[in-house]
């Protein structure tokens, strides 16, 4: 489709008109923003606004996205017969940080090599810090806790109580000072000229402090550095500023509604005065701004400044109009009525409409009785068990369709797929395991690394063959066969024998003797070949061994793109570690293999996820990942006070812990203190307490978000569900539940 | 051989001419350089007294060359010199006429001349303390190895340049545009570089920055050894003038009028090791002091399709450079049959690779001469050689590859040697991992595979003892005995023994060590590098750099109490010194498909039928190498003192570099590009630098042209 060929909504048309400037735009739920927005990029490269020089800009909040962007503008182009890949650069906000910086490294303080650490090492690093931290500081700490001495061991030790909560607060600390452009020496300065003791800010600092150094040790920086440090190289050389100003004269935002103060710096900048920038985002689905600087003001307070133009793209094709009421009257409700007023300005319109009678997306066929909120009381179990009754009841009726549980957390999500494998009914758990691919190949790796570091254990061998063979894991014959050969591999005693006979000692003599099948014989022979391979490459460097491994193992170009970046990765640790052996290669792919792992650039794992290759299935996930994802029939559970507060009495927040004095969210002190630290205002002190109250408007309003999230995804079928959680709790509805039921009962 | 008209015109040239002559590469200049030095021999001047004069030896083969493919005997040789070939001879010759002057504190004693890795040895000898004890680079993240060989490399520029080294740290001060603590890191240089000099004058160690400075300084103005130099050459040729540095030329100009005739040939749009002080324009301006001046136009290599490629990206890079390029209609058009890029969008690094290899195969299967094809990138790191070398293989396709130089410590040979080394000089305290002792007997000890190899080490092997490690295999309980088999256990006898007594040596140097055990055991028939060439060679290389280090060392550093030998792998193993080698200039085959580094092949100047450009997206093909302790730019001549480097500057010297290098290219290509490029990148990084920009607009102008 080309943007002339198709029908165009109005708001589109509107949209599609822009040649400069700056343009703010409200979008709705399934409004096709991306597309939109995919078109205006296409259209300029058409009409000449770029000169060969010159790119189009495109920002977004995710890898999975920019594919998404990439195919979708360079479709349009090749439709209009030019060349794609040409004319613009799909980013997102680390990856143009990062091609900021490396522009010029030096500027930054970086080498041109210089390393990203990622995610699950950065987290490793500060649980390390957090834990050190503790044992070090339990005088510190203990004046901030209220517990019985009998529960002492479950508050130190427990991973869910102070090691968690101290990392939290290391995390937020981190995350905001680099947000505020902060580094520990400046921070040190600050707190060198306070004039009153604010102790959360100096345990915040320490930690800060520790972290940073342990980047510099490994000779990198995080991916919060990279934007800091991007920012740092625009406002240092006025030059490249300019240059980059010339190269990229548009600049396309996508979901600007999460947009941090950092991002609207750096953006801000390479727009220049006046510059031309276009900023898209719905404000209603804000959902990632906690202890971070983002927030759906900065899209608002651009849309409403007077010299930029505004628009909307009000029209939705995704849902019924039943549900589409449903979505706007949560929003009316919430404006009007939430009985926090705190809550009133967690939604904005514009509603959602339908689109347009001859729309080539139009609106499901209406269902009114599609919608389901359940009232009524269930228990935890009760809850997961009622929802997989309905999913099984549906899919025997609609094997067609798309399904999505979605949950607020991994692990219940986790107990909702544990029971529909039980039950088995087939789901869907990408959307929890975000890394699979990365996860299994480099375990692969790691396994026949493991080997070739022990090469006498013939229980590591028949690991390696398991690992070989794994392709066949899914067919349960073949696998029979492969299982067979495992028994046998494990039975031989002596390695050597098998895979380096000797006239006297050849195992796979003997084996043939014991008239094995001539099939397993052939197996058994091929596997040695493959081996002897592995085992005469060990004198290589360890990137070269690893890829001639994975030569033999992968088929899959995304495998072996894998591959060659783990090499890499493995010859700059070699480099780094010249003693280091086998043993402690295999380690650090053990580590990556079971760690998350943010990548900037490619991983499998960030290819978008589609849901309609799913029909059938039941997808499982949480509501935060659904985001900008559809299915027919979406079940939102556990809607209840705990998850969606409105701020009753008798609310619970999950920030606000048991063994912490008078149940103050420490992350949020921690941060209203650096916050007073850094202001600095005479009539503005930090309250004790003030900013845990803050942190619970804060929480319901972006909860109230999440629900219209979740309410937004479904097309045709939606069933809300709530629970009362475990005894001793006693949760009730979300009042956001009880005002859609209000809603559909007409009251 | 047929000449072309102009390379007929130099030849024209009477005998005692200075000329001048300049054309782009593929024009025939080295060709009709080479025809002039028979013409010099043919009118009976001796070989002695001509000087062929390079920035780079292996750049004067073609000239030896070609007087061993004379049919009529020459009865002496030429000279082939560098700058540093120069100054190093001159420094020895005449030694005790400046050593007091240039302020050797022991002017009477033999000067020592450091090699780059013994150099980067006493770097790392001054500057570890300073940076541990002292706060020394304390804002940068950088590799030590890097670090000190920027250090050496800022010295080198100095010289090269013509500065004093004392100006290093504010140069590079007054040009920094960002972050305050980059400036101290500035001052630690200069710190740095000050100390190092004090050391090598009080030590008489000459590293090449002492050695050019010594010569330019003390020798060159003396008559003594002006006179040497003038009546032992009489006859000049330098070949590729503008890859050489501004105090050659300054040297060339200097030395000009004293000889009878000279040729000094410049290639156009090259200037290839600028970030080594090349410099273009001191080169350009010799053709002042030349009488004659001759200008080579006719390309003998491209195609047309290649030409009007070259027009394209030319003409592309030149409206980048806002600097306007005049295009004749008649050199545009289609690129098509000249520009071959793949039919679908390649997204992963892997295919991009296994594309490559397709298209290697189908060239060869229609008649292209392998080594007619190169293989081409900014870098050749070690991956993208392996995982190209693998493809190319799977095909059955001949390949040779071509690094200027390899970490000694990634040789497998050299790991053995040195493993092997540890286990006899228990003393050293370097017991080697368990793991690294498997796999050297597994390469000592023919027959051994690493099932065995574990084995044996397993039994014996003791990593504890403080005297020699290894256990006679007799100690072996029978049933081990009988599954490493006794074939091996005698093998490793014998090895065992060697090493036993080799121990008991202490005076044993670790050279001496190495030469025996390689040649009276490793290299014997049972062992594993019995006929193994390769490991040859690399036992070759390393007990010569050995050697170097223990005479340099061992006698400059007497206070320093330690093993020699402990201290040479302790070294090898961090990578401070021997890290880098040379390889000698291998030969290209004409039957193997060359992968090598973009730089690489252009100095090789050696022009093909298809190139590949690899990893087109990288920023490394126009990005200048990541130095932050020194500067190429600033270092320069060119540069104004105070003058900021800003992206400006960064953007222009990425364009320069850009052009110099494609271009460079094109001109030693007679028929088609092959572009290699993927979505993203080997890490996993988006791929889109500007060099895809560029190939995208010229396809787009030529396609415009075409229709």
């Amino acid at each position: 489709m080309t943007a002339t060929a198709i029908r165009l909504r109005p708001g589109q048309q509107a949209i599609l008109r822009y040649q400069g400037g700056r343009m703010g735009i409200s979008a709705v739920p399934g409004s096709g923003k991306t597309w939109t927005l995919a078109c205006v990029a296409a259209n300029l490269i058409k009409l000449g606004a770029i000169d060969p020089d010159q790119e189009i800009l495109v920002v977004t909040l995710v890898n999975a996205a920019v594919d998404n962007f990439s195919s979708r503008i360079s479709a349009q182009l090749q439709m209009e017969g030019l060349l794609p890949g040409y004319g613009y650069r799909v980013r997102t906000l680390h990856g143009l940080a990062n091609d900021i910086v490396r522009e010029r490294p030096d500027l930054a303080g970086l080498s041109n090599g210089y390393q990203i650490i990622d995610e699950s090492e950065c987290t490793r690093i500060r649980k390390r810090i957090a834990l050190d931290w503790i044992a070090t500081h339990q005088d510190f700490i203990e004046p901030f806790l209220a517990y019985e001495d009998y529960q002492k061991k479950s508050v130190y030790s427990g991973e869910y109580n102070l090691p968690r909560t101290i990392d939290s607060i290391a995390n937020a600390f981190i995350r905001l000072a680099k947000d505020w452009e902060l580094t520990p020496a400046a921070l040190k300065r600050h707190l060198a000229e306070s004039a009153i003791p604010l102790p959360l800010v100096e345990m915040g600092f320490e930690m800060y402090t520790a972290y940073q150094d342990a980047l510099i040790y490994r000779g990198g920086v995080d991916f919060d550095d990279l934007i800091r440090l991007a920012l740092r190289c625009l406002r240092s050389d006025p030059a490249l500023l300019a240059l980059l100003r010339k190269r990229w004269p548009f600049i396309l935002e996508d979901e600007a509604q999460d947009s941090s103060r950092l991002q609207q710096e750096v953006l801000s900048l390479l727009a220049g005065e006046g510059g031309n920038w276009v900023r898209v985002g719905d404000p209603n689905q804000a959902i990632y701004e906690s202890f971070t600087t983002a927030s759906p003001q900065f899209l608002l307070d651009f849309i409403a400044n007077p010299d930029v133009e505004q628009r909307t793209l009000p029209e939705s094709g995704r849902s019924t109009q039943s549900i589409i009421d449903l979505a706007n009257a949560l929003i009316g409700w919430t404006q009007k009525d939430h009985p926090n007023p705190a809550a009133h300005t967690a939604l904005t319109p514009p509603l959602i409409q339908p689109t347009p009678a001859d729309d080539p997306q139009p609106n499901p066929l209406d269902c009114p009785a599609c919608i389901r909120l359940v009232e009524r009381a269930l228990t935890s179990d009760q809850e997961i068990h009622f929802v997989i009754d309905a999913v099984e009841a549906f899919l025997a009726e609609h094997p067609e369709q798309t399904v999505a549980i979605l949950c607020l957390r991994n692990d219940r999500a986790y107990k909702f797929a544990d029971l529909l494998k039980r039950r088995k009914i087939p789901c869907v758990e990408s959307l929890l395991q975000s890394t699979s691919v990365t996860r299994l190949s480099t375990g692969a790796m790691a396994h026949i690394l493991g080997y070739l570091g022990d090469p006498t254990s013939n229980r590591k061998l028949s690991l390696a063959y398991q690992v070989w063979r794994r392709a066949a894991r899914d067919d349960e014959e073949v696998w029979k066969f492969h299982k067979a050969v495992i028994k046998i591999v494990e039975s031989c005693k002596y390695v050597e024998d098998y895979l380096w006979p000797t006239p006297a000692n050849d195992w796979l003599e003997a084996v043939v003797k014991e008239q094995q099948p001539s099939d397993i014989l052939d197996e058994l022979t091929a596997f040695r070949t493959v081996v002897r391979h592995w085992q005469s490459a060990v004198i290589m460097p360890v990137d070269q061994l690893l890829l001639t491994v994975a030569q033999d193992l992968f088929l899959d170009p995304v495998e072996l793109a894998l591959a060659h970046k783990l090499s890499t990765l493995l010859h700059q640790l070699s480099n780094a570690n010249p003693d280091w052996r086998l043993p402690q290669f295999t380690e650090e792919l053990g580590t990556i293999a079971k760690n998350e792992r943010k990548y900037l650039g490619f991983t499998q794992d960030d290819d978008a996820f589609d849901p309609d290759r799913y029909p059938g299935k039941v997808v499982v996930g949480t509501m935060h990942k659904a985001k900008g994802l559809e299915w027919d029939y979406v079940f939102l559970t556990a809607v209840n006070n705990y998850n969606f507060p409105s701020g009753a009495a008798f609310d619970q927040f999950q920030s606000e812990k048991w063994f912490v004095k008078d149940q103050l969210n420490l992350e949020a002190e921690t941060i209203a203190q650096l916050r007073t630290l850094i202001d600095n205002h005479p009539f503005d002190w930090y309250q004790p307490g003030q900013a845990t109250i803050d942190a619970r408007q804060e929480f319901i309003r972006e909860r109230m978000r999440l629900l219209f999230v979740g309410v937004t995804r479904a097309r045709r079928w939606l069933t809300v569900t709530w629970n009362t959680g475990r005894p001793p709790n006693k949760n009730v509805p979300a009042v956001g539940l009880l005002a859609m039921i209000n809603y559909l009962e007409g009251i | 051989m047929l000449l072309t008209a102009e390379q007929q015109s130099l030849l024209d040239q009477p005998l005692q001419s200075k000329i001048f002559l300049q054309g782009r590469a593929g024009t025939g200049k080295t060709t009709a350089g080479m025809e002039w030095l028979k013409k010099l021999l043919a009118a009976g001047i001796p070989a002695h007294q001509i000087l062929v004069f390079v920035p780079q030896r292996t750049l004067a083969q073609p000239y030896l060359a070609c007087l061993r493919d004379e049919v009529a005997p020459v009865h002496s040789l030429i000279t082939t010199m560098t700058l540093g070939g120069l100054a190093r001879r001159m420094v020895d010759l005449f030694w005790p006429l400046v050593s007091t002057e240039a302020g050797f504190a022991h002017p009477n004693q033999p000067p020592h001349f450091l090699t780059l890795e013994t150099a980067q040895y006493y770097m790392a000898h001054l500057v570890r303390p300073l940076i541990e004890n002292e706060g020394f680079f304390e804002s940068l993240s950088i590799n030590r190895n890097r670090l000190y060989s920027q250090i050496i490399d800022n010295l080198n520029k100095a010289a090269i340049v013509g500065f004093p080294h004392q100006e290093i740290g504010a140069r590079l001060k007054s040009a920094w545009i960002g972050n305050i603590e980059q400036l101290n890191i500035y001052d630690d240089v200069q710190g740095c570089v000050d100390r190092f000099r004090q050391f090598c004058l009080a030590h008489n160690l000459l590293d090449f920055s002492l050695q050019v400075e010594v010569f330019l300084k003390y020798l060159w103005p003396l008559g003594l050894s002006r006179d040497y130099l003038t009546s032992t050459y009489r006859h000049l040729i330098v070949d590729n003038l503008e890859e050489d540095t501004p105090v050659t030329h300054d040297v060339l100009n200097a030395w000009l009028p004293d000889f009878d005739s000279a040729v000094l040939i410049l290639d156009e749009d090259a200037g290839f090791r600028s970030f080594l002080g090349a410099d273009v324009d001191s080169a350009a301006a010799l053709q002042a002091s030349c009488d004659t001046h001759l200008w080579f136009n006719q390309n003998q290599v491209n195609t047309p399709g290649v030409g009007r490629l070259k027009v394209g990206i030319g003409a592309v890079i030149g409206r980048l450079q806002a600097r306007p390029v005049e295009i004749d209609e008649r050199s545009t058009g289609a690129i098509q049959d000249a520009l071959i890029t793949p039919d679908v969008n390649i997204k992963l690094f892997p295919s991009m690779i296994r594309w490559v290899a397709e298209q290697v195969s189908a060239l060869i299967e229609d008649g292209v001469s392998p080594g007619e094809i190169v293989l081409l990138a900014p870098f050749m790191p070690d991956v993208l050689r392996f995982s190209l070398g693998e493809q190319l293989d799977a095909l059955g396709i001949p390949h040779q590859s071509h690094r200027p130089s390899r970490a000694l410590r990634d040789e497998s040979a050299t790991q053995t040697l040195l493993t092997l080394a540890a286990v006899a000089f228990p003393g050293w305290s370097l017991a080697p991992q368990r793991a690294n002792l498997a796999m050297a007997l597994m390469q000592s000890i023919d027959g051994l595979d690493l099932v065995r190899a574990q084995l044996l080490t397993n039994q014996v092997y003791d990593q504890r003892v403080t005297d020699f490690p290894l256990k006679p295999f007799e100690t072996i309980p029978p049933d081990l005995r009988e599954r490493i088999t006794y074939r091996v256990g005698e093998r490793y006898d014998r090895l065992r023994n060697w090493l036993q007594a080799g121990s008991q040596e202490e005076a044993l140097n670790l050279d001496f060590f190495l030469s025996r055990l390689f040649g009276e055991v490793l290299s014997q028939p049972g062992f594993g590098f019995h006929d193994d060439l390769d490991s040859a060679n690399t036992a070759a290389i390393l007990i010569e750099s050995v050697q170097k280090f223990r005479w340099t060392v061992h006698q400059q550093l007497p206070e320093v109490e330690f093993a020699i030998g402990k201290e040479y792998v302790q070294m090898v193993q961090d990578g401070v010194i021997a890290a880098q080698y040379v390889r000698s200039w291998e030969e290209r085959s004409p039957d193997a498909v060359f992968l090598a580094p973009a730089y690489t092949f252009l100095i090789s100047n050696q022009p093909v039928d298809v190139q590949f450009w690899l990893d087109v997206g990288s920023p490394s093909w126009y990005q200048r190498l990541d130095q932050p302790l020194t500067h190429p730019y600033v270092l320069s001549r060119h540069w104004e003192a105070g003058q900021l480097w800003d992206a400006e500057d960064e953007l222009a010297a990425a364009h320069e570099t850009l052009h110099r290098l494609t271009i460079g290219l094109l001109n030693r290509c007679r028929k088609k590009i092959y572009i290699g490029m993927s979505e993203l990148d080997i890490r996993g990084y988006e791929n889109s630098g500007l060099l895809v920009r560029v190939i995208n607009e010229a396809w787009r102008l030529s396609v415009r042209s075409g229709s």
